[in-house]
Parts: structure tokens; C-alpha cells; sequence
């Protein structure tokens, strides 16, 4: 007898180890797969830095790596924004940049000298597999099927969605950020499920960290406090939510203070009011919980009633005053462009000018997500039939995060975690009901099975319903349900299976082609079919960096000031961090005036060299004529009566290069410095321009102030050097018309014929 | 751990202190001996007669001087002194001195001598194998280049103008004694001179220089007093490259467990030729490659790697180049390197080349003991036909970690030696590490090699293995013996 239970006891445990075991080896294999998947672009190119902003933190993270953290602390960083300069140490979320710093000295003490710059590369990748670990934890957290934490590991670990920011060398906040966002959820569920200090503690810790990482920490101080609303509303407020949410936010509103770029807005700023509110609301059904449990009902409810008009009263006329007064910040124009889509269009041409601030397109949602968008809803749906505390912030988050995904493209991000889950639950939820299933043993259900399984759906979904009350009056008088043939089984799974590949097949073709290009290196085919790399990005900056003086300012438009910072190391007017907008725009107006207008601007900001991006001769489009009228449009915004974006439209309403240019198009000098000596590239009257597709004019344009110092091999990178003052003190034109061997105009008035004066 | 620690930053200090030696460049680092300041070079030797060739053939001067001395005094001489200016003494690189009868016999001893730092006449003491004696001759063989002495006149040039090169140097070979028979010979790349000095004939010397195509002729001329100087200024076509590395850094690291050398040369590469006058037209430049593709621009560089030499990387400071080649066969290991840019006069393009090769071609096993003899390249840079010149190389050879007894032989001039220790992956006590500085080289000294021997136990291999495995083993331990704690607040329920 005691032999047989120890016996069953050891296969149960032997079993358990055996499970935990081989979801480990699982959970491994998945954070290998996205590993993997994410090191297209390193296999293809090399371990290089991608786009624009990773850039910069990398530039960040080598200064962090050189200088030591308290340097970095205090960083003021005068080769940006000159001649401002930057506080950039309380200006930046510094989590990704000490999360580097953190595995470089620990590498070292291990003695594994491995270079920064493959950290920063490899980073994003490495944390996606520990998203995906988040992931099964969290979802875990929602269900009890096994296999639904293993899917939404695996669905997080190759969504497209995600990859999008965290391919090697897309060293950007996101790249860490995601997983401790997913991470702070699960630890969040865990706390509110336990109700635990020690949870709550930890998911502050890790807010925390998230707030060090990424601005969009703010999703989470607004999404916890929703969730907790929410319960409250439906009447679930528990001593258990109450611990949990008290504690993270004393915590977590401590910690986020100690970014300085973060500082005191989560008391001050409006995006953050909702997490005080919530905190303030939860206090005041604290207290009146405890006072119902010690006054009679009826005198309660009228105290109830006086007292939340009271509260509620008295804290809409502070929150109002405050407002007023200052001391709370008013919203911010990012803020109303996640209400209004058309607002930064109109108000902040600079926000609306970044491409990953346009509003989603919905092929984007297939394109990102492939089957687990159509798996979404389902999930949410499941979430309904056990609506626990848990599931409520699946719901919460899963409609929140839906509707930013609409309004900012960068916003899908936030919405794939948890369509992951609810896909996953959806998933397993199809393939426990079919896989798992046992047959019942009453012999009509077999013989009536085929026809009610060839009905398809419809049956099924009645068989789910029958197989849920197995065993009820219904069931017993239609037990014929079709899930049980082992032809519904096959056919459900294996279409299942069959969308899995395909999901696997769509992550990585989309992986491998849009989302693995570094953009600083172009890839073509040559005619053999062999990789041909366009370089000329990198050329021109590393030209700049050798043969330039060490302090050469360099005035470019906003998108390469990251690149020219990180690569070329030459200090710049402008770049990615866009605080100040009439800065940018005064490089719109030196870029988009006249000659005569932009030399006084460059020589005020000591401009030495002038980058610009041309595509014309290779047909890159993504180049600086294209982009030109965002820089007309912030300019005009600052100066509307010295650049008119009319102006630079034909009289047809055509944005026109070629002969049908405006004369202010013509006389730009952004229009100047791209075509300057591009018609001596091809025979008279031949030169194209293949982005437009248009045959440029017959003779070029002239540039009297700034002079060609370098071009890359495909044109795609102009410099200029912007002249000295003349030694004899002529302007630049007159200087320059003498040098071409110009006849000195003379400057007689010229007389017309004489005309009587009347009056 | 602290010892480490410690050791790492007297070990940080301490190559601080090695750099900050090597970044003042502007003094040779050769061994010198003092003598006093009025020194003169005893008046025992007479050239009786002497040639001196001038090779401006590549983009630096390269001379050679070819004399007979004989012993003029009445003992025994075997010290023979070379004058040079203070200036030529900065920048001259591998002065070699041999027997012209007898080259095979080595070469000899030379040093410089310092008198006083002010003077302008500086001298390398030549050591005779035999002292010489009385009356007796012997045919010396000198060679040697300078660096850095070839300046393009005009300085700035348009970007398909010819460049034109000055250098200025005496008719009358600089020699310490009395010269009876002279005559000193130029070598042009080109018949393209614009301008000579002319040496106008006496009664029974003709007028200098006499002309055959490229090779111009000063002399011959009789008798000339010790220290003698006729300055000869000649401007000539040079539409090449001069390519200068200011610093090379080469790292041989020899792997016994990968049975692989590692190669890695990092260069700080500039263009001394004439800067250009206007900014860099691309137009220009791509007209240019295809009329007239002399240019002083470098375009491309070509290292020749031994053969069987695979896996190269071509970066800078900002990535990968992709605009290498790397032709490889049974017969030759061509890397064909093109910066990222057309290096023109002026311009800088630092970058760094490296490759593995089979270690077995390189390394062989002493048959008794544990002793290995590694021979490799001393210096392998680009082989330009313009030339390359190095103002600073410095070569570790890096040895595996355990390695001791190291030593070293090779023929190209050293001006310091050191052996440390390099703490790189997973290394416990370091490897053992020689490091060479040599001074003022040019790429005819590609083909020498340096020799190391040392010692290399078996157990000295099995060092890494074992301390990564005790690593992770107490790592177990430890992970065990932490997980068997109870630090439960309340007691455990049993």
C-alpha cells in the first residue's frame, strides 16, 4: 500500500519536472528564435548602428563608457544645438544607456573586453527574448492552460510589431523598454493578485526603471490607475487593490522622480494627474469602506452622498486653480495629437513632419500582426467569460492600447504585447478544446459526427457550448456534437497549424524585408545578382570627420544631426531632439531663402559646412528636396512673412524642380546646394533628375556664398563650405561674378526718354 | 580581486605613461651616446673615392653612398663617422652599412652620436667589423632614406594639375673627411624636371649637372674638404600619392588552441602631397579617373598577404568598408583596399586591416623541450609603387597566455623593446606580449621578418579550460548552497 503511494507520488513529481523541464527548454528555444530573427540586418550588412536616434544613444552610451556615470549625469553637451549646447545628461532617459554601461563592465570583469558598440547592436535582440519570457509570465498570470504562455512567448518574441523597434542595432528606448513594460504588467497582476507589498514594491522598482528608459513610461502610469478605476467602478475595491496600488505608486512616483528629466511632473504635469487622482480616489473608498462597516446604512448613504460632492467639488476647483496658476502643467501638443490627428498638422508642423507620428494605415495592423489581429478580439472575448481583476486590465489595456495604435504609427508597439496574450489565450484555448478533448463514450455521438463537421463553424461553436455543459440536460438530449471525430480534431488543428506557418513565414518575410535595413547603408543588386552597398552616407561623414576642423559647425536638416553627431563627431545646428522648434526652423529658412538672406543666418550660427541629402542621380527618394517642405512649412511657421510655402508651388499647384520651378524655388539654397554642377555630370541638356523623373533645366544653378568642399561617390551627400567674408570686402556675388571673369556692371542710371510733369 | 584591481591600474598607468612617451615624436627615439660638444671626428680616414645616389623614384628620398675609405693614421681605425644635419637625423630611417666586396659577410654596427643638441651637425659612428689598418682600404655600402623631406611646391594644386615635388640636398657627398673623387647621381621618376640647380664647370670639371633621360649627374668633382656643402635644389613631376602613416599599430596574436595568427594593423594614414586648392569636385574626379588617372589622390591600396592568408576586415572608425576586395588563390592573397574616400594631399583616413592565417606556416615546434619558434613578417603594409613611409611602427606580438623564455631576433632597426602582459578574453594572468617601436621606416622593409622563440608548457594550454570550469563550477555551488538557505521569516511547515 505505502509502496503504491509513493510510487504514484514520484511519477506525479517526476512528471511535474518533467513538464517544468521541457517549458524551459521551450521558453529557451523561443528566446532563441527571436534572437535569430531579429539578426538579419547584421548578417547582411554588419554590426552597425541603425536609422537616426539609436545614434545618439550610442553616441550617449560611449561618452557614459568613457567619462563614468556621474559624468554622464552632468553631461552638458556642447557639440549639439549650437550655439546652445544641450544639458543632455537631465535631458535624456538614461536606462538604456546605464543598461549598456551595466553588461560592458560586467563583461570586463569577467575579462570579455567586448566592444561597446556590439553591445548597443545586440541589445535590443537580447531583450527581446527576455520580453518573451515577460510574455509567458504574464500571461500565465491570466489563465490556466499551459500552452497559452508558451504562444504568447512565442507570438511576442516574432511579431512584426515588436521587431519593428528592436532589430540588432535598433538601439533605441524601445529596444528596452517593451520588455519592462510587460515585465511592470506582470508584476503589477502579481501584486494585485497577491496583494503584497512585496509585489508592489517590485513593480515600482520596475516602473521605475521604465520611467529611466522611455517617455513612454506615461502608458503605464495611466493604464495602472484605469485598470484600478475601473475595478472600482465595478465594485471590486479590495483591501488586496488597495496595497497593491498604494504601494506602487508612493514607490514608483519616488523612483520616477529621480530622472531628472523627469524630475517633479508626475506632480505637476497633467498625464500624470490621473495616477493621483486615482491614488486620491482610492484613499477616500478606503475610508468609506471603513466607515460603512461602522455606521448604520441608512444615515451612511446620505453622508456618502454629501461627502464624495465634496471631495469631488473641492478637488476639481483645486486641479482647475493649480492649472491656472502654473503649477500644473497644461497638456502638451503631443498629447493633443493622440485626440486629434489633424492637430499637429496645423500647430506643430515639426511633430507632424516624423513620419512614425502619422496615424495608422490599416494594412499596417495585417502588416504588424499578421493572424493575431483576427485572434485579438477573441482573446478579449475570452477575457469576458472570466472577468477577474486580471482579465479586466487585459480588457483596460487591450482597448486603450487599440486606439493609440490607430492615431501614431509608433504606437503599434504598445499594442502588440497584448495582443500577443489574447491571441495566445484565444490560440490555446482552440487547441485545448480540440487537442485535449476525450471522446465521450455514448455511441450515437460517433455515428452522427461527419454531417454536423462538414457545417463547419457554425457546429463547432455549438459543440464548444455542448462540450463546456458535458454532462447538463442539453447535452444529454444533443450529445451529437462534431468536436469529438477525429476528422474535426484533424481539420481544426491542423488549420491551426497551418496559420501558425503561416504566421512564422509572414514574421520572418516581413523581418527580413522591411524591418532589417539599417537606412545609414544602402543595399542594390548589381546586374549578377550579387549585394552592392551604397555607402555614401557613411562616406561623407567619415570625410567630415578626418579632414574638417575639430570644432566645424555643421548646419543640416534636423534628420542627420544624430548621424553627424555619432559618426562625422562634428558639432551641429540642429538634430533629432526636437525641444526647440524655432532653432529648427531658422535652418528652414537658411535652407529655403535666398542666398542673401540664408549667408547672414549661417555666418550669425559660425557655420563652417553645410550638409545636404541629394537622391536625384540615384534616386534615393528619401532626400532632402523631397523633405523640403516640411522645412518651408516649420520656417513659415516662425516667419510668415519672410518664407511662403505658396511661393514654392507653381501657379498650377505643382511642387516643381525642373523649368517650371518658381523663381523661389530656384533661389532657394537648398535647390542651389542639391543641383549645383549636376548638369556637368551628363551632355547638354540631358541631366534628369531620377526621383522626380524630370529633366532638370539647361544651366544650373549658380551659389556665390557657399562652395562645393565634398560630394559622395553617388551623390547622395553634398557638403558645402560656407566662404569666408571677401578679402576686399565685396559681397559674395559680385566677388564671385568677378572670379567667372564677369564685366563689372556699370552702374549709370539709365535715363528714359523725358516726360512732362504734370501736376 | 583587489590585487587585480590594482594591478589593472598600475598597469593602465603605466601605458599612459608608454603613450604619452610616443605621442612626442619630434626627437628620434634612437640610442644615443654623448661626446663632448667640440667633438670632431678624428681626421683618420680619406674617401678616396665616392658616389652617392640620389633615388626620388618613390615619395621619398632614398640614398645610397658608395665610397672607399682608407686609414690614413698610423694605428689600427675602426670608427668611421657619417655627418648629418640635425633635421636629416629626425627623420632618417634604416641606415644599413655593409662591405661592398663582401655583402654577404652582414652588416655593421651603427649608432648615433649625440654632441650637443644645438649644433646642427649630428653624426652616426660606423663600427668596422676589423679595425682597418694603415694605409689599408675598404669599400663601404650606406644606405639610407629620409622621411617627410619631399615637399610639393607649389603646395596647392587643382584637382587635375600635375604636382610637383622639391628637395634640396648637396652636390658634395656631407662626409666627415677629406673626399678625393666625388660625384653624386639623381634618379627622377619622370624626364619631367622644371628646375635644377646648374653647377657651373671650373677648368678641368665640366659644368654639372650631365643629363641621360631621367638621370642627372653632379661631378665628377676632385678633391673636397671634410664638411663641404653645395647646395642642389631640383623640382621635379611627381602626380602620385605621398602616402605618410604617422603611427602603425600591428598586433600578431598567435593562437596555439585555434592553431591560428591573427593579424590586425591599425594605420594613422595621411596624403603629404599638395593639398587642393578648391574644394573636391566629383565631377572632376569621375572625368578624371577616366582621362588621366595619375593622380596625388590615394585611390586605392594593395597589401600583398602571404599566401593562404583568409578572413580580412577592412574598417574605420565608423564600420565596416565595403569597398574592399580580397583575391585569394593557390598563388597569392591580394587585398585590394579602397578608402571610403579618394584621399587627397591634406586629407586623413585612418583605418584598420586585419587577417588570420594558418598558424603551422608560421610556427614551428623546437624538437626538444617546449620551445616554439615563430617567424613572421616584421611589416607588411600596402606595397604602393609611389612608395609608403612609417614614422612610428609598432609591433606586438602577442603570445599565449603562459608563454615565458621569449626571445626575439630580427634585422629591421628597433628603438625600444618591452614585454608586458595583455589581459584580453578570459585571461587569468595575461599573455606574454613583445612589443617593438622602430622608427622612420618605408616599405622596402616589408619583406623582413622577426623570429621569436619561446617556451610554451603543455600545462600552460590547459590554464583556460580549467579556470572557466572551476569558474562554473563554484558557480553551482554557490547557486546551490544559496538555494538551500531557508531565509523564510515564518517557520517552515514540516
Amino acid at each position: 500500500m505505502t509502496a503504491a503511494t509513493s510510487d504514484s507520488l514520484l511519477k506525479k513529481s517526476t512528471g511535474r519536472n518533467t513538464r517544468g523541464l521541457l517549458r524551459l527548454v521551450i521558453l529557451c528555444t523561443i528566446a532563441a528564435a527571436a534572437v535569430a530573427s531579429r539578426l538579419f540586418s547584421v548578417i547582411r550588412f554588419e554590426s552597425i548602428i541603425h536609422e537616426f536616434d539609436p545614434w545618439f544613444n550610442f553616441r550617449a552610451t560611449k561618452y557614459l563608457v568613457a567619462n563614468g556615470f556621474y559624468d554622464f549625469w552632468d553631461w552638458f553637451d556642447d557639440r549639439t544645438w549650437h550655439p546652445l549646447g544641450r544639458v543632455t545628461g537631465g535631458t535624456l532617459y538614461p536606462g538604456l544607456m546605464v543598461t549598456s554601461g551595466i553588461i560592458w563592465h560586467a563583461l570586463r570583469a569577467l575579462t570579455l573586453p567586448v566592444d561597446i558598440r556590439n553591445i548597443c547592436v545586440l541589445l535590443a535582440p537580447g531583450f527581446s527574448g527576455l520580453t518573451a519570457f515577460a510574455t509567458y509570465l504574464f500571461t500565465n498570470e491570466m489563465t490556466t492552460s499551459p500552452s497559452a504562455g508558451l504562444l504568447a512567448a512565442v507570438f511576442m518574441g516574432i511579431a512584426p510589431g515588436y521587431i519593428s523597434r528592436s532589430v540588432a542595432g535598433s538601439y533605441d528606448n524601445e529596444a528596452i523598454a517593451i520588455f519592462l513594460l510587460v515585465f511592470t504588467f506582470y508584476l503589477w497582476i502579481k501584486a494585485l493578485k497577491v496583494g503584497s507589498v512585496f509585489w508592489g514594491a517590485l513593480c515600482a522598482l520596475f516602473y521605475g526603471y521604465m520611467v529611466s528608459a522611455w517617455g513612454g513610461y506615461v502608458f503605464i502610469t495611466n493604464l495602472i490607475p484605469l485598470h484600478v478605476f475601473v475595478l472600482v467602478c465595478m465594485g471590486r475595491f479590495s483591501p488586496r487593490l488597495y496595497v497593491s496600488y498604494t504601494t506602487w505608486y508612493a514607490i514608483g512616483t519616488l523612483a520616477s522622480m529621480q530622472i531628472p528629466f523627469v524630475g517633479f511632473l508626475p506632480i505637476r504635469s497633467s498625464e500624470h494627474m490621473s495616477a493621483l487622482g486615482v491614488f486620491g480616489l482610492l484613499q477616500l473608498v478606503g475610508f468609506v469602506e471603513f466607515v460603512r462597516a461602522a455606521i448604520p446604512s441608512k444615515q451612511f448613504g446620505t453622508l456618502l452622498r454629501g461627502f464624495v460632492l465634496l471631495v469631488f467639488a473641492i478637488s476639481l476647483f483645486g486641479l482647475v486653480t493649480l492649472t491656472f496658476a502654473g503649477v500644473i502643467a497644461p497638456w502638451t501638443g503631443r498629447f493633443y495629437s493622440l485626440w486629434d490627428t489633424g492637430y499637429a498638422k496645423i500647430h506643430i508642423p515639426i511633430i507632424a513632419s516624423v513620419s512614425e507620428h502619422q496615424p495608422t494605415a490599416w494594412p499596417a495592423f495585417f502588416f504588424d500582426l499578421n493572424m493575431l489581429i483576427w485572434l485579438f478580439p477573441a482573446g478579449v472575448y475570452l477575457c469576458f467569460l472570466k472577468l477577474n481583476d486580471e482579465q479586466v486590465f487585459v480588457v483596460v489595456y487591450s482597448i486603450l492600447a487599440s486606439y493609440f495604435s490607430g492615431v501614431m504609427v509608433r504606437l503599434m508597439l504598445t499594442l502588440t504585447p497584448v495582443v500577443c496574450v489574447s491571441a495566445a489565450l484565444a490560440m490555446s484555448y482552440i487547441l485545448d478544446s480540440y487537442l485535449t478533448v476525450k471522446s465521450p463514450e455514448t455511441p450515437e455521438s460517433v455515428s452522427s459526427t461527419a454531417d454536423s463537421s462538414v457545417s463547419g463553424n457554425g457546429s463547432t461553436a455549438s459543440a464548444k457550448k455542448a462540450a463546456k455543459q458535458e454532462g447538463g440536460l442539453r447535452a444529454n438530449r444533443q450529445p451529437l456534437v462534431g468536436i469529438y471525430t477525429l476528422f474535426s480534431k484533424i481539420s481544426v488543428v491542423s488549420a491551426m497549424t497551418a496559420y501558425l506557418l503561416i504566421f512564422v513565414a509572414h514574421c520572418t518575410w516581413v523581418t527580413s524585408n522591411a524591418y532589417s535595413s539599417p537606412s545609414v547603408v544602402l543595399a542594390s543588386r548589381l546586374p549578377d545578382g550579387s549585394q552592392h552597398i551604397i555607402d555614401d552616407y557613411r562616406e561623407a561623414y567619415q570625410w567630415l570627420r578626418q579632414n574638417t576642423a575639430e570644432d566645424a559647425k555643421i548646419m543640416s536638416w534636423w534628420d542627420y544631426g544624430y548621424q553627424i553627431g555619432g559618426m562625422a563627431d562634428r558639432p551641429t545646428l540642429v538634430d533629432n531632439n526636437t525641444w526647440n522648434n524655432t532653432h529648427i526652423a531658422t535652418v528652414g529658412k537658411a535652407m529655403s531663402s535666398k542666398e542673401e538672406v540664408s549667408y547672414p543666418i549661417m555666418r550669425q550660427h559660425e557655420v563652417d559646412y553645410v550638409l545636404v541629402v541629394f537622391g536625384g542621380l540615384l534616386g534615393y527618394s528619401g532626400d532632402d528636396i523631397n523633405k523640403f517642405l516640411w522645412m518651408v512649412r516649420i520656417a513659415e511657421g516662425i516667419w510668415p512673412d519672410e518664407v511662403k510655402e505658396r511661393n514654392f508651388f507653381t501657379d498650377r499647384g505643382e511642387y516643381a524642380v525642373d523649368d517650371r520651378a518658381t523663381q523661389t524655388m530656384k533661389d532657394s539654397l537648398m535647390y542651389k546646394m542639391s543641383y549645383y554642377n549636376y548638369n556637368s555630370l551628363f551632355p547638354p541638356g540631358q541631366a534628369t533628375d531620377r526621383v522626380r523623373g524630370v529633366k532638370m533645366p539647361e544651366v544650373g544653378p549658380v551659389l556665390n556664398t557657399v562652395e562645393e568642399a565634398f560630394t559622395s561617390e553617388n551623390w547622395i551627400i553634398r557638403i558645402y563650405k560656407v566662404k569666408d567674408l571677401d578679402n576686399v570686402g565685396r559681397d559674395h556675388a559680385s566677388a564671385a561674378s568677378f572670379e567667372r571673369g564677369n564685366k563689372k556692371k556699370k552702374v549709370t542710371k539709365r535715363r528714359g526718354p523725358k516726360v512732362l510733369r504734370v501736376e | 580581486m583587489r590585487s587585480f584591481a590594482l594591478a589593472s591600474v598600475f598597469l593602465s598607468l603605466v601605458s599612459t605613461a608608454v603613450c604619452a612617451d610616443e605621442s612626442n615624436l619630434t626627437k628620434p627615439l634612437s640610442s644615443k651616446f654623448l661626446l663632448p660638444s667640440a667633438f670632431k671626428p678624428p681626421q683618420v680616414f680619406k674617401n678616396t673615392n665616392l658616389v652617392h645616389v640620389v633615388n626620388l623614384e618613390k615619395s621619398y628620398p632614398k640614398e645610397s653612398i658608395n665610397v672607399v675609405i682608407e686609414n690614413t693614421a698610423s694605428s689600427p681605425q675602426d670608427e668611421y663617422y657619417l655627418p648629418f644635419t640635425t633635421r636629416q637625423m629626425e627623420t632618417i630611417g634604416a641606415l644599413e652599412v655593409k662591405d661592398r666586396k663582401a655583402p654577404e659577410s652582414g652588416l655593421f654596427e651603427v649608432e648615433a652620436a649625440e654632441i650637443d643638441p644645438e649644433s646642427d651637425t649630428q653624426y652616426y659612428r660606423i663600427r668596422l667589423p676589423k679595425p682597418l689598418a694603415p694605409k689599408a682600404q675598404q669599400t663601404l655600402g650606406i644606405t639610407y632614406h629620409f622621411l617627410s623631406a619631399l615637399d610639393p611646391l607649389p603646395a596647392t594644386i587643382q584637382q587635375k594639375e600635375n604636382q610637383y615635388l622639391v628637395y634640396t640636398f648637396s652636390a658634395y657627398c656631407p662626409s666627415a673627411y677629406v673626399t678625393l673623387k666625388q660625384k653624386t647621381e639623381v634618379k627622377f621618376p619622370t624626364t619631367n624636371i622644371r628646375e635644377h640647380t646648374v653647377i657651373p664647370g671650373t677648368g678641368k670639371e665640366p659644368q654639372s649637372p650631365q643629363i641621360q633621360g631621367t638621370k642627372y649627374t653632379y661631378g665628377s668633382f676632385g678633391e673636397v674638404p671634410a664638411g663641404a656643402y653645395e647646395p642642389v635644389r631640383v623640382r621635379y613631376e611627381f602626380t602620385k600619392p605621398l602616402i605618410h602613416v604617422s603611427r602603425l599599430e600591428r598586433d600578431i596574436e598567435v593562437s596555439h588552441w585555434g592553431g591560428n595568427l591573427a593579424f590586425e594593423e591599425r594605420y594613422t594614414m595621411t596624403n603629404r602631397a599638395a593639398n587642393l586648392s578648391a574644394g573636391f569636385s566629383r565631377t572632376q574626379f569621375a572625368q578624371d579617373a577616366y582621362y588621366n588617372p595619375q593622380s596625388p589622390a590615394i585611390k586605392e591600396l594593395k597589401f600583398p598577404l602571404r599566401v593562404g592568408s583568409l578572413t580580412p576586415y577592412f574598417t574605420d572608425v565608423i564600420g565596416n568598408v565595403s569597398t574592399s576586395r580580397f583575391r585569394s588563390n593557390k598563388r597569392e592573397a591580394n587585398l585590394e583596399l579602397k578608402p571610403r574616400y579618394p584621399v587627397y594631399g591634406g586629407w586623413n583616413y585612418p583605418f584598420r586591416v586585419g587577417w588570420d592565417a594558418d598558424l603551422k606556416k608560421f610556427l614551428r615546434k623546437l624538437t626538444t623541450g617546449d620551445g616554439y619558434v615563430l617567424n613572421a613578417p616584421f611589416l607588411e603594409g600596402p606595397k604602393q609603387p609611389e612608395g609608403v613611409e612609417y614614422e612610428l611602427v609598432e609591433l606586438r606580438v602577442i603570445l599565449p597566455e603562459g608563454a615565458t623564455n621569449l626571445k626575439y631576433s630580427t634585422t629591421v632597426p628597433v628603438v625600444s623593446e618591452s614585454i608586458t602582459m595583455h589581459k584580453t578574453f578570459m585571461d587569468t594572468i595575461g599573455r606574454t606580449t613583445l612589443t617593438l617601436t622602430s622608427i622612420n621606416v618605408v616599405d622596402d622593409l616589408r619583406d623582413r621578418e622577426i623570429i621569436v622563440t619561446y617556451d610554451y608548457p603543455f600545462m600552460a594550454g590547459l590554464r583556460k579550460p580549467l579556470v572557466i570550469f572551476s569558474g562554473v563550477l563554484s558557480l553551482f555551488v554557490a547557486a546551490w548552497a544559496i538555494g538551500s538557505l531557508d531565509v523564510a521569516i515564518k517557520a517552515r511547515s514540516s
